[in-house]
């Protein structure tokens, strides 16, 4: 498990690496981030890594599973949930598939 | 009333067939599906400028970076219809809201194109039950000028190509009808790197142009 898989509140170490990750990408422009992760390079700063035990959705959805983007800006609740999403469930039985949850 | 993001696109290889599209917020799940799922056929393909990317990396990274620059980023996935009816995820797009608009003669703020990634149609097509893949990359850049038209920037967005992406890359955001920052302006004092003449961006009137062409797709 990474660093970041294991984050919670009690682990001040793996808060320590996180902070320092996101400390040092955010000293760098957008584009030499981009030219980083195109290298193949951005696992050397930021040291996140997806367990291999997540569930893979399925490759198709109904259009009706689908729940489409506003393209209006967020509010602070949408934003925040979004920015949750974009962390994997921290253990497989708390998983649900978008299509019958979140989606 | 807010422009809306387009839910249908031209085949890429028959412009005259329409192909149905649908935009969604992007999730870790998303990330982890299109690693899985398409992520080893694009590391093969040595002239995609994503041939290294994973998305289940980048999306809580861009998300955390420009938290800590007081900034959001927006991240969509579009997706389109298979020849079964059903949809697959074929593009991935993560925008940062309110950056530093590229044309400094105009200061404003705008919004930035940061990681697009289009799955390679023949995957589709031999893989994923898609006879007629959608041609992304007017999709994508529409979905990043509508986010920043109804922020209220009207329209003005920045990318950078990577230059992983050669001039191949170049020639694609040209064709899509971006100007292209000469390489000889200077850059927002923020933006903290050299102009290396891959950056493009959308005026308002491009942007405009450039939306209003979509807008019987929407």
């Amino acid at each position: 498990m990474s660093e970041f898989m294991q984050l919670d509140a009690k682990a001040p170490a793996t808060l320590g690496a996180v902070v320092e990750a996101v400390t040092r990408l955010s000293t760098l422009g957008e584009a030499k981030i981009l030219e980083l992760v195109s290298a193949g390079k951005i696992a050397d700063l930021f040291p996140f890594r997806p367990t291999g035990d997540q569930p893979i959705p399925s490759d198709t959805l109904a259009e009706e599973e689908l729940v489409e983007a506003s393209a209006s800006p967020l509010n602070r609740k949408q934003r925040d949930a979004l920015i949750q999403s974009s962390l994997p469930a921290t253990s497989p039985k708390k998983y649900r598939p978008r299509a019958a949850s979140k989606r | 009333m807010p422009r809306r993001f387009v839910r249908s696109a031209p085949s890429k290889a028959d412009k005259r067939r329409k192909v149905d599209i649908r935009v969604t917020n992007m999730a870790a799940s998303d990330a982890l599906w299109w690693d899985v799922r398409l992520g080893p056929k694009h590391a093969s393909m040595a002239a995609r400028a994503d041939q290294f990317w994973s998305w289940s990396v980048l999306l809580p990274m861009c998300h955390l970076v420009q938290r800590a620059k007081r900034r959001y980023c927006r991240p969509l996935v579009i997706w389109a219809r298979t020849d079964s009816g059903r949809f697959l995820r074929v593009g991935m797009l993560i925008v940062i809201e309110a950056y530093p608009y590229l044309d400094i003669e105009h200061p404003a703020e705008s919004h930035f194109a940061w990681f697009m990634s289009g799955a390679d149609p023949g995957v589709l097509t031999t893989e994923f039950g898609m006879s007629n893949p959608p041609a992304l990359g007017r999709v994508l850049l529409d979905s990043a000028i509508v986010l920043s038209q109804n922020a209220g920037l009207a329209g003005r967005i920045g990318l950078h190509a990577a230059a992983a992406g050669g001039d191949a890359l170049l020639a694609v955001y040209a064709r899509c009808g971006l100007i292209r920052l000469p390489a000889t302006a200077a850059l927002p004092p923020s933006v903290r790197r050299p102009n290396d003449g891959r950056f493009f961006y959308a005026d308002e009137p491009v942007a405009e142009a450039l939306a209003a062409a979509l807008d019987a797709s929407r």
